[in-house]
């Protein structure tokens, strides 16, 4: 076997589980032992050379070579036949567009979110139906947790250190969905994002937990709400634009596709009509005014709106696009949405699975 | 006996060692990074350590609050006998 990292032993399974934690090894949550064994059988399924690496993760630049990938996703409970994913999540993260470095410190809550498409999200029985971004579901779980594992013990932003975020949320154990294909009336998230039909993918972005959204009837009647939630003042996005991520479940895509709303007339009505008056947005007070001339300086706040036009009404996004919909949860009155990180970065980039 | 692997990378072993901290900042060169989102508190913290503290403050401004610093900047930085950065936006 051509494994290098360090090899520890205890004494016994005790031992070694409070070993993790002693060394700051784990997230909180006890950890599956990365015995040799278990960890090269995952090296094995990948049949990549262990030490290839996919890149420094942030913030303090442990490189995610293939070992150090299988050592972290054992630990997080996958089998060898989840690591391709985790492996291309790894790799869509350290996507500059995705500015990781920035995402694992921001004061912000938001989180790098996993959503799985194609055949393989199926195979491995990852959840994309009721009770999607909640427990139950091993490929959920293990997928989700070996990913942050990684970033916790390659990256090293911990949250007494510099890991910022003055709230967080729980998908900092794992947030790992799949997104629901076949009860679905529109193209996959994938290959809507430039993939070939029939292929498997992942798309990483980083946002909050999920709002919940009580999104049922016409399809006017679910704009009205889902504008509303999008475009609450406490969101980045209404102050940075950024992206943002709207989750409709199967029953909601039904209605609008029986209506003949395609996802793209949906999200372009999102755009247009998710919109605050300057003046609430203005009473948010001088700190949020800061932030957006900064975003402005930077040259990633678009001029077009008129700011110091009072019957102005303040966009989310700054184009369509930046306006993700995917399809996930059971056939009920609920929908999601989770706002993006703002203008700083999070955005999302998606990655094929072999 | 059982035997497991570290998920960890390890520490480089020609890791720069971090100077030594001054007992004050009297005549102390001192790099202040700035990201330009609060100039009004980063130019009040620089009059504290220069007339209080007597420290000779250089300003340097990083082109992102939300991303890190270019190394040139870093590199410039490290001249100084100590830096003072934000992290966390």
């Amino acid at each position: 076997m051509n494994l290098i990292s360090e090899r520890v032993t205890a004494d016994d399974y005790d031992e070694a589980i409070e070993l993790f934690y002693d060394r700051h090894w784990t997230d909180g949550l006890p950890v599956v032992l990365p015995t040799p064994k278990r960890v090269q059988a995952l090296i094995d399924y990948v049949k990549r050379e262990p030490q290839e690496s996919l890149g420094a993760i942030p913030p303090k630049g442990g490189q995610a070579t293939i070992e150090k990938l299988a050592i972290n996703a054992v630990m997080g409970g996958c089998r060898p036949e989840h690591f391709p994913v985790v492996i291309a999540a790894i790799e869509a993260m350290l996507d500059p567009a995705h500015n990781l470095n920035g995402v694992l410190q921001t004061t912000h809550m938001c989180v790098s979110l996993v959503i799985v498409n194609g055949p393989i999200a199926r195979a491995l029985g990852i959840n994309s139906r009721d009770g999607v971004f909640g427990n139950g579901y091993r490929g959920n779980g293990a997928i989700g947790r070996g990913v942050r594992l990684a970033l916790w013990n390659l990256g090293g932003a911990v949250p007494w250190d510099t890991d910022k975020a003055t709230m967080s949320h729980p998908g900092e154990y794992a947030f790992c969905i799949a997104e629901e294909e076949e009860d679905n009336p529109w193209r996959p998230l994938h290959v809507e994002r430039g993939c070939p039909e029939g292929s498997s993918a992942v798309t990483v972005f980083a946002c909050e937990g999920p709002h919940s959204t009580f999104c049922y009837g016409t399809p006017e009647e679910m704009l009205h709400v889902l504008t509303d939630t999008m475009c609450a003042l406490g969101n980045n996005n209404l102050h940075v634009l950024g992206q943002t991520l709207v989750v409709l479940n199967p029953l909601n895509a039904e209605e609008f596709a029986k209506r003949g709303w395609s996802k793209d007339d949906v999200r372009r009505y999102l755009w247009e009509h998710a919109r605050r008056p300057i003046g609430d947005v203005r009473a948010c007070g001088v700190v949020h005014e800061q932030f957006r001339k900064m975003e402005r300086d930077a040259g990633r706040y678009p001029l077009r709106w008129d700011l110091d036009n009072p019957t102005t009404r303040v966009p989310i996004t700054a184009r369509p696009e930046d306006i993700h919909i995917a399809i996930a949860g059971g056939r009920s009155y609920f929908a999601a949405v989770l706002p993006g990180w703002g203008g700083f970065g999070g955005f999302a980039v998606t990655r094929r699975i072999p | 006996m059982i035997e497991f692997l570290s998920p960890v990378w390890p520490d480089r072993a020609d890791a720069r060692p971090p100077k030594k901290r001054p007992a004050s900042l009297e005549g102390v060169s001192v790099a202040l990074v700035d990201d330009n989102l609060d100039i009004p508190f980063t130019t009040h913290l620089e009059t504290l350590m220069t007339t209080r503290y007597g420290a000779k403050v250089r300003r340097l401004v990083k082109p992102s609050g939300t991303a890190p610093s270019p190394a040139a900047l870093i590199a410039d930085a490290a001249e100084a006998d100590v830096a003072v950065v934000g992290i966390g936006l």
